[in-house]
């Protein structure tokens, strides 16, 4: 879920944040890197060629609605793959999709329960309040409850398949990716994306979600209502609350960020490490922020939802812990185990890896490694700009043609670099030790 | 017997066995009427056949116009309301719909028959209604004479929707959902005060100018 104020985003934050993406996780995670490098790392004439073709692209996608865009919109998010001018372009698509016409809305709901949205509740906003790429969002108001009316559109998850196969070809050439680097990734895009068109799941892991987190603090989870929910339709709670932008606008104090960084930090940590399954979408559209009780963060939509196997858990959280980076051969074996590092590789590759993986695990690693960490710390920003600049430019690593790591790494990687976006924008001062 | 009674039991019978019955007499036999008493009512089972699609279009506006959005809606949203009442009713009469459409469909897939032609002047009528409704809103674009084709191009479209309609696999026929919301749009930007209408007043100013 996503709010049209996305659309005012400073382009200097927009730009801030799609920098600091493109740095990454490093960690075990030059899945897909290496070619997006290549293809963004390249000279300016290919940079102009990129930006045309970008638009021209955009604005075929534009006019589709449902999985098209949902496939750049996520190929968006891993900007690493995608060439910048790209990313820049699709996060705009799902701000300009036309809605679904008032009387489709009410053929969604006869479809479902039989009766119009007008006879199911006692207030129903036809015009939408906020897009969503695969839906939209009405408020509705039941029992004096305020509540949020996701609708999808029709056809979506018939089409999903047709319609990666008709994307994949464009982004393959445009891109100038190759088919095999882009393969696994559509095969994990497609699930989650198939996932996400089941509103009956969606609304199942809420409310799991909700009672296992329900007791962190300063997080409130809107409830879901089974009986006014289908396949197409979700209705929940309308949580109060801002999206980020237009709460920054008015200034919260420091302590207020702090509080709410807080909170989002302690919510990863603890799906990471108890739940071992992460609201993996955390995108600034999905997090409601307000002042009730010192800062209190809202979490919406649990679409995707990504499921971490004990194994990749433990390698992550190793990979992260500060013995590691203190112990080289430690890291090393911990790479081996994570299929990042092979036996096979020639002493000089290995060597490359070490030295460039070390190098992300120390910056990107280092608020895991404090008892505090300030994301709004420029110097902090700096150097992880800094980082991905290096990286880019490095020719040993551009060459490096083959995914290594484990596929669930993508997910891992793509939801730290979101929390990290987010809490920098927060600018929050965050407790990082786990307390447990 | 009546004729109330006649057309349920006549369609009954066409769904169930793919065909309509192999004479007159038959059927009215089975009815327990004689063949002259169902000809006071029906001239043959092709008129009962365009009286069902006749009934459906009715149908589909009394309803769409019974929900309590329909007040508010514009032209635009008419149209759709009308589009997705008649999907609703025709996918509960789909084997029927099928039958008459379908027969026609491996001949010339384009043509639409003409057990359409009642349940289609009924539609044109409706149009013109929305339309006429639609610019004194301001919704559609006042072109005179041009605007006495637009019936025309609607039922291109209702035409194209009941096409899609028969062709569609997608479970629930989402895709002419889908298909309906496009067309609707496309249809409404075109009759809507557009390029060409800024295109023609500049026409019209260049001519004046000389003159």
């Amino acid at each position: 879920m996503a709010d049209q104020s996305q659309e005012s985003l400073p382009t200097s934050k927009v730009a801030r944040a799609a920098r600091f993406a493109k740095t990454g996780f490093k960690v075990g995670a030059n899945y897909v890197q290496h070619y997006a490098k290549k293809a963004v790392g390249a000279d300016s004439p290919t940079a102009d060629l990129h930006e045309a073709n970008a638009a021209e692209l955009y604005g075929t996608l534009s006019e589709m609605k449902g999985s098209v865009l949902k496939v750049a919109q996520m190929l968006a998010m891993e900007k690493n793959l995608l060439p910048p001018a790209y990313a820049a372009q699709f996060k705009q698509a799902q701000y300009q999709t036309p809605p679904l016409s008032g009387p489709l809305v009410v053929k969604a709901f006869r479809d479902a329960f039989g009766h119009s949205p007008s006879q199911i509740f006692d207030k129903f906003e036809p015009e939408a309040r906020q897009a969503a790429s695969i839906g939209q969002v009405h408020f509705a108001r039941k029992m004096g409850k305020d509540l949020a009316v996701k609708v999808q559109y029709p056809g979506v998850g018939a089409s999903i398949q047709s319609d990666i196969a008709m994307v994949k070809p464009v982004a393959l050439r445009i891109m100038g990716l190759k088919e095999e680097t882009l393969r696994p990734y559509i095969a994990e895009v497609e699930a989650r994306l198939l996932e996400e068109t089941d509103y009956k799941l969606e609304l199942s892991r809420g409310q799991a979600v909700a009672a296992k987190c329900g007791h962190l603090p300063h997080l409130q989870f809107p409830t879901y209502y089974p009986a006014l929910s289908g396949a197409r339709i979700l209705t929940m709670d309308w949580l109060p609350g801002q999206h980020m932008t237009e709460f920054l606008a008015g200034s919260p104090s420091q302590e207020v960020r702090n509080q709410l960084g807080q909170a989002l930090w302690d919510f990863y940590q603890y799906q990471l490490r108890e739940l071992r399954q992460l609201h993996a979408d955390p995108h600034p559209g999905n997090f409601l922020f307000s002042l009730t009780a010192g800062g209190t963060v809202g979490v919406l939509d649990f679409g995707c939802v990504k499921n971490v196997p004990p194994l990749e858990q433990q390698q992550f959280l190793a990979l992260l812990d500060p013995a590691t980076l203190a112990d080289p051969s430690r890291l090393e074996t911990l790479l081996v185990e994570a299929g990042v590092l092979r036996p096979a590789d020639p002493a000089a590759l290995r060597a490359m890896y070490l030295r460039t993986l070390t190098q992300s695990l120390e910056l990107v690693g280092r608020p895991f490694r404090q008892e505090t960490f300030d994301f709004g710390d420029p110097a902090y920003l700096q150097s992880l700009y800094a980082l991905g600049d290096d990286l880019m430019q490095d020719q040993d690593l551009r060459q490096q043609r083959e995914p290594r790591g484990s596929a669930h790494f993508v997910y891992l990687n793509r939801t730290y670099v979101g929390l990290f976006s987010l809490l920098t924008e927060l600018g929050a001062v965050v407790r990082t030790q786990y307390q447990g | 017997m009546e004729p109330t009674l006649l057309k349920p039991a006549y369609l009954d019978y066409l769904r169930r066995h793919g065909r309509a019955p192999k004479t007159v007499f038959a059927f009215a036999d089975a009815q327990g009427i004689t063949e002259g008493e169902f000809y006071r009512h029906y001239a043959s089972f092709a008129v009962i056949d365009r009286e069902a699609w006749v009934d459906f279009g009715r149908e589909a506006r009394t309803q769409a116009a019974e929900e309590p959005a329909w007040q508010g809606y514009g032209a635009r949203e008419k149209l759709l309301a009308f589009y997705y009442t008649l999907l609703e009713i025709l996918k509960n009469n789909r084997s029927f719909v099928l039958l008459t459409l379908g027969r026609s469909q491996k001949r010339k897939p384009a043509l639409i028959p003409k057990v359409l032609g009642n349940f289609e002047d009924e539609f044109k009528e409706f149009v013109q209604e929305i339309l006429q409704e639609g610019r004194a809103t301001g919704e559609v674009a006042s072109r005179p004479f041009l605007q006495d084709g637009y019936g025309r191009i609607f039922l291109r479209q209702l035409q194209f929707i009941l096409l899609y309609f028969v062709r569609d696999e997608s479970a629930n026929f989402e895709r002419t959902d889908a298909a309906v919301e496009k067309a609707v749009t496309l249809s409404f930007d075109l009759v809507g005060r557009n390029t060409f209408d800024s295109a023609l007043d500049f026409g019209r100013f260049l001519l004046q100018k000389r003159a």
